[in-house]
């Protein structure tokens, strides 16, 4: 694609974003190199079948979608015992040299016009440290969006054996007329031994297209566990990634998502396998209502030295309409015959007899329908260690079947 | 070395096939291809002039077309240069629309063919042989009784002329026109031998008929189009087996099948395809069922250097259903790109797509599929089994399956699994008494038996053959 350029966006408004925040002088280098890249990065790779593509990102209007320079956000972070976790803008001081080392290691800003984008415009976002052997459990970061569009940057670094649990979630704030566009990057380093879980929850108004990609580079024996849950906005682009880089590494990645009206999710959850005895298990759960559309890609890459690979993938998709579409592909790419490897997809709707049993309890059809599609969540929800996050999750869910 | 090895050598499989015969041809077109090339070949074929304007349209869509090149992780066949194909060979056959017995073919080609087994088998389990040489069919025949009952069962360009109402209207106009894909449209410009089946209502033909395509020539492409149209409530399975020997230039086999299954009708349409190992095989297969119409395709793909095939069905007609058994087998420097497509546009539709692949010394296997549940298509469902297994470290084994669902009323499973041979199964052999070698083969033989099973028993043999050919070698 001839890739779209935003006649608003220059070196001076990237400079002043960066000048207004007193940024050192590599983090400026970065966003410009960023800003270049726009020139000639493509978008994120789209499915597409003879005759469909899956997501027409194309079709997003970054001219008027982007409005860099009155970006807005109400974040509260809260955190207890020997952890940072503060701002960009805060961390620069004391922290300079982590930042510089670790900032754009996992995802090169560059990598497609979307990430480049967000880098060098990003205005906030959250630093995580954590140094060696420390264990935290509630770190958590909640932030609303004020303005036609937000551009958001976390970079998590564990150190060794450290351990951390965090949960973002965005909402959406004051109302804004326009069409918005919110960008969220999530680099998550995790050294020797460490355990990183990461929960995030998109739930933003449905006038807003989103584009979040995390991923994550787990060392020897180090963890990395995702739950990326998705409720709001019409488009949601999510890609969820782990690099398993290290010996023993393991990661899993769960994912839910509840779609209704005209929403459109393309969720998006992979994993490289690329050291000895890596483990990884990817979950998806999805309920589409009315017009929603999922579409879902998993993909579990085992590389030429991933010798004794576990590797599992399932997602299933519920429709509770005849208008909904879910589309899915769940690939797997296999270099290492030492491997063990499945994956499975399924969709269907609300079983018959399930429901037809709940009715002769003489439960109205619709409560029984109700009851169905929660029970559909739990195999997820089991995977989701923090108590808060899951009724946070089952909390919307129950929502959207009111 | 084993028993099942000597015993393979016994039977000389590798012989049957890697065999070369001198090129003697009555007519060879010039390399390439251009206007004035198709318009020679379909002169030579003495075409109807409707037939001569699909081909040229037809070439008109090739040169529009770009090659595919941004398909994830697709094999590279950037080294099929088309200008260095030889579309089209004639074999010096004194009857042009090929012979009815196998004693009037020059020596040389009744000898391939013998080397094949192809005579043999005729005798002991078909209804019908077809066998092509190069680009024309030389030999057809087809048992009387079926033709009584007004089956026909001829080559492709005899078709042409005999049976012209039916082919101008089904050929490449419902199923796979031209513009479906580059290949395709090289297929309509450059098409030669092939052939065409009809079945008559209500008639089932209970052997299967049988089409064996040989490519002889080095540097050739061969075109071959199958076109089977079977009406209401009849009944056939056709076989189709491939292969050539080996040489240091390039060939392509760019195949175009099209299947009409009537309503309550059933085709099987089986393949062991087993190109040597510098074919380029991209083929087109399509079939459209009608209601209640049941379609069923069996694939062994051996050989070739790189394959990229997708057969499909579009199950049009309420009821229809559609039965998908692949097997891949990928060795050294082997490429099979293959899977299945299935397009349900009517309600109770049903499918079912059950892949196996096996790669080894360095070759690569994918599966590449996809199903696409129209909206309407309602009480539909569709299962898709993958397995894979891997030998070594050097080989590769992807799977790639796409779902596109547009109907809530559906049930819709995809499953796939990747794995080495265990172990403990070959520990077990062993301490039954059998050797690393056998126990090997025997744990692939039941790994593809799925497949074997569904083919007469004749085609199980012979790809149970093929395979522990494959197998022999590295293992000992």
């Amino acid at each position: 694609m001839s890739t779209k350029a935003i006649e608003s966006l220059s070196e001076d408004t990237v400079r002043r974003i960066a000048e207004e925040r007193n940024e050192p002088d590599w983090l400026v280098e970065t966003r410009l190199d960023a800003l270049a890249a726009l020139e000639s990065a493509p978008l994120p790779d789209v499915i597409q079948t003879p005759g469909r593509k899956w997501t027409d990102l194309e079709a997003l209007d970054f001219e008027t979608l982007v409005d860099p320079l009155n970006q807005a956000d109400t974040t509260d972070r809260d955190a207890d015992g020997d952890v940072v976790v503060c701002s960009f803008l805060e961390a620069f001081e004391e922290y300079g040299d982590v930042l510089e080392e670790s900032f754009g290691s996992v995802i090169d800003p560059t990598e497609n016009y979307l990430t480049a984008l967000s880098v060098a415009l990003f205005t906030t976002g959250t630093f995580v440290y954590v140094p060696e052997g420390v264990a935290v459990e509630d770190v958590t970061v909640r932030a609303e969006m004020n303005s036609r569009s937000l551009f958001s940057q976390t970079l998590v670094v564990a150190e060794e054996s450290a351990s951390v649990t965090i949960l973002e979630s965005i909402e959406s704030g004051a109302d804004v007329a326009d069409d918005r566009y919110f960008s969220n990057l999530v680099e998550i380093v995790a050294g020797e031994n460490a355990n990183v879980q990461f929960g995030s929850l998109q739930n933003l108004s449905p006038d807003t297209s989103t584009y979040s990609l995390k991923r994550g580079d787990a060392g020897t024996y180090a963890s990395i566990n995702w739950i990326e849950s998705n409720f709001g906005s019409r488009l949601t682009r999510s890609d969820v990634e782990t690099e398993l880089n290290g010996d023993g590494s393991e990661s899993q990645i769960v994912g839910t998502f509840f779609g209704h009206d005209d929403q459109h999710f393309d969720i998006n959850a992979r994993v490289w396998h690329r050291a000895e005895h890596t483990t990884a298990d990817l979950v998806t759960r999805g309920v589409l209502d009315e017009e929603a559309r999922s579409v879902y890609e998993g993909v579990q890459d085992v590389g030429v030295d991933a010798w004794n690979t576990s590797s599992y993938q399932r997602e299933n998709t519920l429709m509770l309409s005849d208008e909904a579409e879910a589309d899915a592909s769940p690939k797997l790419i296999i270099h290492n015959h030492d491997t063990e490897a499945s994956h499975s997809a399924t969709v269907g709707q609300v079983d018959a007899e399930d429901l037809f049993y709940l009715e002769s309890r003489s439960i109205d059809s619709q409560v029984a329908r109700n009851m169905l599609v929660e029970g559909f969540f739990v195999p997820v929800l089991e995977e989701i260690a923090v108590d808060e996050f899951r009724e946070d999750v089952e909390a919307l869910v129950a929502e959207r079947l009111r | 070395m084993s028993s099942e090895q000597e015993h393979l050598k016994e039977t000389d499989t590798e012989a049957r096939f890697e065999f070369k015969k001198e090129e003697k041809s009555a007519f060879k077109a010039d390399k390439g291809l251009t206007e004035e090339t198709i318009r020679v070949i379909s002169e030579d074929k003495d075409e109807p002039e409707w037939m001569l304007q699909r081909r040229l349209r037809a070439l008109k869509q090739f040169q529009k077309m770009p090659m595919p090149t941004d398909w994830p992780g697709q094999p590279d066949i950037s080294e099929v240069d088309v200008d260095e194909i030889i579309p089209y060979i004639r074999p010096d056959v004194d009857v042009r629309a090929g012979v009815d017995d196998w004693t009037e073919l020059p020596e040389e080609i009744k000898d391939t063919f013998d080397k094949l087994g192809i005579p043999e088998a005729e005798k002991n389990a078909l209804s019908g042989v077809g066998a092509q040489y190069e680009s024309e069919v030389v030999y057809q025949n087809m048992q009387e009784r079926w033709e009584e009952k007004g089956v026909i069962f001829c080559n492709m360009d005899k078709a042409v002329q005999e049976h012209e109402e039916l082919v101008r209207e089904y050929f490449m106009t419902k199923c796979v026109p031209p513009s479906d894909n580059k290949f395709a449209a090289l297929h309509g410009a450059i098409w030669s031998g092939g052939s065409f089946v009809y079945v008559p209502e209500d008639t089932t033909v209970d052997m299967p008929v049988q089409a064996y395509f040989r490519m002889n020539s080095e540097g050739m492409g061969q075109f071959e189009h199958t076109l089977i149209i079977a009406e209401k409530g009849s009944e056939v399975h056709y076989i189709e087996g491939c292969s050539a020997p080996k040489y240091s230039a390039f060939n392509l086999h760019a195949g175009g099948v099209e299947v009409f299954v009537k309503e309550d009708a059933h085709v099987q349409y089986s393949t062991v395809q087993n190109w040597s190992k510098n074919t380029y095989n991209l083929n087109t297969k399509r079939a459209i069922a009608e209601k209640n119409g049941r379609m069923e395709w069996i694939s062994g793909s051996m050989g070739s250097k790189a394959t990229m095939l997708y057969p499909s069905t579009i199950l049009k007609g309420r009821g229809a259903s559609d039965n998908h058994i692949t097997i891949a087998f990928a060795g050294e420097g082997q490429d099979i790109d293959t899977g299945a497509k299935v397009y349900h546009n009517a309600p109770n539709t049903k499918s079912t797509i059950e892949s196996k692949s096996i790669a080894k010394d360095g070759g690569r296997t994918n599966y590449r599929g996809l199903v696409h549940i129209a909206d309407g298509a309602e009480n539909s469902s569709t299962a898709v089994e993958c397995d894979a297994l891997m030998f070594d470290n050097d080989s590769t084994s992807d799977t790639m399956p796409y779902m596109e669902i547009n109907e809530s009323k559906v049930d819709v499973a995809h499953e796939a699994t990747v794995g080495k041979i265990g172990d403990e199964d070959i520990f077990y052999l062993q301490s039954r008494g059998l050797d690393d070698d056998d126990a090997k083969q025997m744990i692939v033989s039941g790994f593809i038996e799925p497949i074997t099973e569904e083919l007469p028993i004749e085609y199980a043999v012979e790809l149970n053959r093929l395979v522990e050919l494959e197998m022999e070698g590295s293992l000992g």
